[in-house]
């Protein structure tokens, strides 16, 4: 099992910093489409809510990423240091066609086997994500 | 992401390269406003080279829509790989965009409405 560990400021320039470490050990571990662009995507829905409902892009604040591979599955926990964050999930209406946002957690749920919306140690809101591997319902 | 931009009869072609999300939706905005004040309000955007889109990059693409239609324009979307074609129906906003396969049939598409 391969495990990777980073730390992110809550700046908008985060999110490409933290989708390029993702590439990068998803190449590493020759993870190919679609489960690539799967787990790529429910990270970075995840990573996106933490930024701007955990966190409030408030600089000092951090995200912390933790990625798991193996040959069964792909996990993260994403766990951000605001106070928000799960209330804002715990609330989310269903997303609307014409607006700009909302559909975040509709795409987790939908690509990932596992996500569960917890508090975490800190206070923040911890996502952990999990895809099975060769899973059958993402097909492209 | 990269945006290459040119014009067919009146139709501005944007050709985006690389991924579509929270930080790189903001330049894409920028050149669509940039646009609208030219009154140049017939957007086609070719996506063959977008390899990731996320829903802050659908977010993006909604405004967009909306911010053209506002000026009475029109916006098309072409070439979408199939997993960003699937994002596009999971969140049934194949609905609301003109989506076709190539760049050349929404041109096309353009043409048709002139003409008529």
């Amino acid at each position: 099992m391969a495990s990777y560990s980073f730390i992110y400021a809550s700046v908008l320039d985060s999110e490409e910093k933290m989708l390029s470490d993702l590439a990068t050990l998803l190449n590493e571990n020759q993870i190919l489409n679609p489960e690539r662009y799967g787990f790529m995507l429910v990270v970075s829905e995840a990573f996106t809510n933490a930024l701007l409902h955990g966190n409030q892009l408030i600089p000092s604040k951090n995200i912390y990423l933790h990625v798991e591979i193996n040959k069964n599955q792909l996990s993260a926990d994403i766990i951000d240091e605001g106070e928000l964050g799960l209330k804002q999930i715990e609330a989310k209406k269903p997303s609307i066609l014409d607006e700009p946002n909302g559909r975040g957690v509709d795409l987790i749920r939908h690509y990932a086997t596992d996500a569960i919306f917890t508090e975490a140690e800190n206070g923040g809101t911890k996502v952990s994500i999990t895809l099975n591997r060769k899973l059958e319902k993402i097909t492209y | 992401m990269e945006i290459t931009k040119k014009t067919e009869n009146l139709v501005t072609v944007l050709c985006l390269k690389g991924r579509l999300d929270l930080a790189s939706g903001a330049g894409l905005k920028d050149e669509i406003k940039a646009l609208m004040d030219k009154e140049q309000n017939l957007i086609h955007l070719n996506l063959a080279d977008v390899d990731f889109i996320n829903s802050s990059g659908l977010g993006v693409l909604v405004s967009i829509m909306k911010e053209i239609r506002m000026h009475k324009g029109r916006l098309t979307l072409s070439d979408l790989a199939s997993y960003v074609q699937e994002i596009f129906e999971i969140t049934q906003l194949s609905h609301i965009f003109e989506i076709f396969t190539s760049e050349s049939e929404a041109l096309t598409s353009y043409q048709s409405v002139s003409a008529n």
